[in-house]
């Protein structure tokens, strides 16, 4: 009898929930370094009092180009923006945050050194460069200092940030899952460098990083009060915190970022795959259906020495279901031969 | 001495546009429970029996030739299966119906189709039936020709209109019957063996209203 289809053993050919974690670059295209930094006039003009898009590649000229992250100014009163009443887009900002990432009863943000804050810098990944979560410990931010137009992106004036999870066995988890601090180092030698530690640092810690948020929330006055041991920068115009005045806060820090020109990052993201083993045995798949296999008007083989040896190409194989719908496809590298005299175990692998 | 290859082959599956709308509608059918092989792609006509360098050899050109990555269109991938059948078979099963085409001169007449296996047998399984165009007519089962197969994904190549246009039924035995149109259509049938993966198309002509 013939046969197309063959069930799999469940006990033997079917390996479900393998749990696997993946990382890679986060930026587009994979890549993990951002070197280069674009914003859209188009987009900072609707909606630039309450964030900015970050671009790759300018979106002016690049139709494909696509947004990175946002970068955003809040303030817990308003400040640095305006509007028709006293519930400025900071403002809205701030709370947004504070919902988002601190515990219910919580209405400041408070960085290392028990420093509460009335403003905030926050770095929000896209959702399509981030998928899961960013990677603890393989991300790097430079903020350049002083002057963002033409700074150098070395020696002084420049602020190198990571975060300090390698230094961390039992992080803390609230709200916004996992929070570490943001540090002053760097990943450039394939581990974390802490120049500074969080509790160390003057005036407080840089700041707190989100990783199952994908959100970096940066202190805004240790930004522009810096006193670190090997950089000393000071922020320029930044952050004015003038009432019912749209400040552009969240435009000035990223002119320092884009000054800085390095953001490296990973991404992370725990897949779950099926491996199916697809048993072909000796003696099983070794005629076609293929149009060049045999002849449309008796069905004899085009190759007579197929008689009694013949010989098939595995290319494609195919998942079905119980209504023999197929549900999902692989293919090989190069065709896999099959005979009488051969068996072959293909490996499909599924990821969800 | 070298190393024995005790590799096996690992290969990543995509999901297809039917396996996508099966999970998201998440009534347990997105169950994987078979598997099917095909070789499209392959020519075997390239199959060189007279390759100098000797039977190893016969198969290189197959062999060495690259193979494009999988399409997640259902319709358009596994076209060409493998099968299973005794090692002295001598033919391979083809399709076969009565009439080599179908002719309707009116509205409302009604075309019986009943599909065999020459060389081999589809009755368990049964035949699934693509109709192109149902502008031209309309498919249905035969009273007694029902089988347990239901929703089989059958590789036809439609173009995007004649997608929105086709029906696709499974059964041993069926009812082709002409509608009535302005303007004569002419399109296909294709029958494919539910068991033994052979293929036959028939074209189907309804003529205009007289």
């Amino acid at each position: 009898m013939a046969e197309i289809y063959t069930r799999f053993d469940p006990a033997l050919d079917v390996i479900t929930n393998q749990r696997q974690v993946v990382s890679s670059g986060m930026w587009s295209g994979g890549v993990g370094t951002l070197a280069t930094f674009h914003t859209s006039s188009v987009q900072s003009g609707s909606s630039g009092q309450y964030y900015l898009d970050v671009y790759k590649t300018n979106p002016r000229t690049d139709n494909d180009a696509e947004i990175q992250y946002s970068i955003i100014y809040g303030h817990i009163y308003g400040s640095g923006s305006y509007g028709v009443t006293k519930n400025y887009p900071t403002k809205a900002i701030y709370k947004q945050f504070a919902n988002l990432l601190l515990a219910p009863n919580d209405r400041l943000f408070t960085f290392a050194g028990s420093k509460d804050s009335n403003d905030i810098f926050a770095i929000s990944i896209q959702r399509a460069r981030l998928r899961e979560k960013m990677d603890p410990g393989n991300w790097e931010l430079w903020i350049s200092g002083s002057n963002p137009v033409g700074a150098s992106a070395s020696g002084n004036g420049l602020i190198k940030l990571i975060d300090d999870s390698g230094a961390t066995t039992n992080p803390s988890v609230n709200q916004g899952g996992r929070v570490f601090n943001v540090v002053s180092g760097s990943i450039a030698t394939g581990k974390a460098v802490i120049e500074t530690t969080a509790a160390n640092q003057t005036g407080g810690g840089y700041g707190l990083f989100y990783p199952d948020m994908g959100i970096i929330i940066l202190h805004p006055q240790i930004l522009r009060n810096n006193t670190g041991p090997s950089t000393t920068v000071a922020l320029s115009h930044f952050p004015s915190s003038s009432d019912g005045i749209n400040d552009d806060n969240a435009g000035t820090i990223q002119k320092h970022v884009k000054a800085g020109s390095y953001f490296v990052a990973r991404r992370e993201e725990v897949l779950n795959t099926t491996h199916y083993f697809c048993r072909a045995t000796n003696r099983k798949f070794n005629f076609s259906t293929n149009p060049s296999f045999f002849t449309a008007s008796d069905g004899s083989f085009t190759n007579a020495s197929f008689f009694r040896d013949p010989k098939t190409y595995i290319t494609t194989v195919g998942l079905y279901n119980e209504n023999n719908e197929l549900l999902a496809v692989a293919k090989l590298s190069k065709p896999l031969l099959k005979s009488f005299s051969r068996e072959a175990i293909v490996k499909v692998r599924l990821d969800f | 001495m070298g190393y024995l290859d005790n590799t096996t082959t690992t290969v990543d599956a995509i999901l297809t546009k039917k396996g996508r709308e099966l999970l998201a509608r998440g009534e347990n059918e997105f169950k994987i429970t078979k598997f099917s092989l095909s070789d499209d792609e392959i020519d075997y006509t390239l199959w060189d029996v007279t390759h100098p360098d000797g039977t190893n050899s016969y198969g290189a050109a197959i062999e060495n030739m690259p193979l494009l990555e999988a399409f997640p269109d259902e319709n358009q991938v596994m076209r060409y299966k493998l099968v299973t059948l005794p090692k002295d078979t001598v033919k391979l099963p083809i399709i076969e119906v009565p009439q080599p085409s179908i002719i309707f001169k009116n509205a409302g007449v009604v075309q019986p189709i009943t599909p065999t296996t020459r060389n081999g047998s589809d009755s368990k399984l049964g035949y699934t039936l693509v109709l192109h165009n149902s502008d031209a007519a309309d498919l249905v089962i035969a009273k007694g020709g029902e089988v347990l197969t239901k929703g089989a994904t059958t590789p036809v190549f439609l173009s995007d209109t004649e997608r929105k246009k086709s029906i696709t039924v499974i059964g041993n035995s069926f009812n082709l019957i002409s509608r009535s149109t302005s303007a004569t259509i002419v399109t296909q049938i294709t029958i494919h063996g539910n068991e033994t993966g052979g293929t036959l198309t028939i074209p189907v002509t309804v003529n205009a209203n007289t």
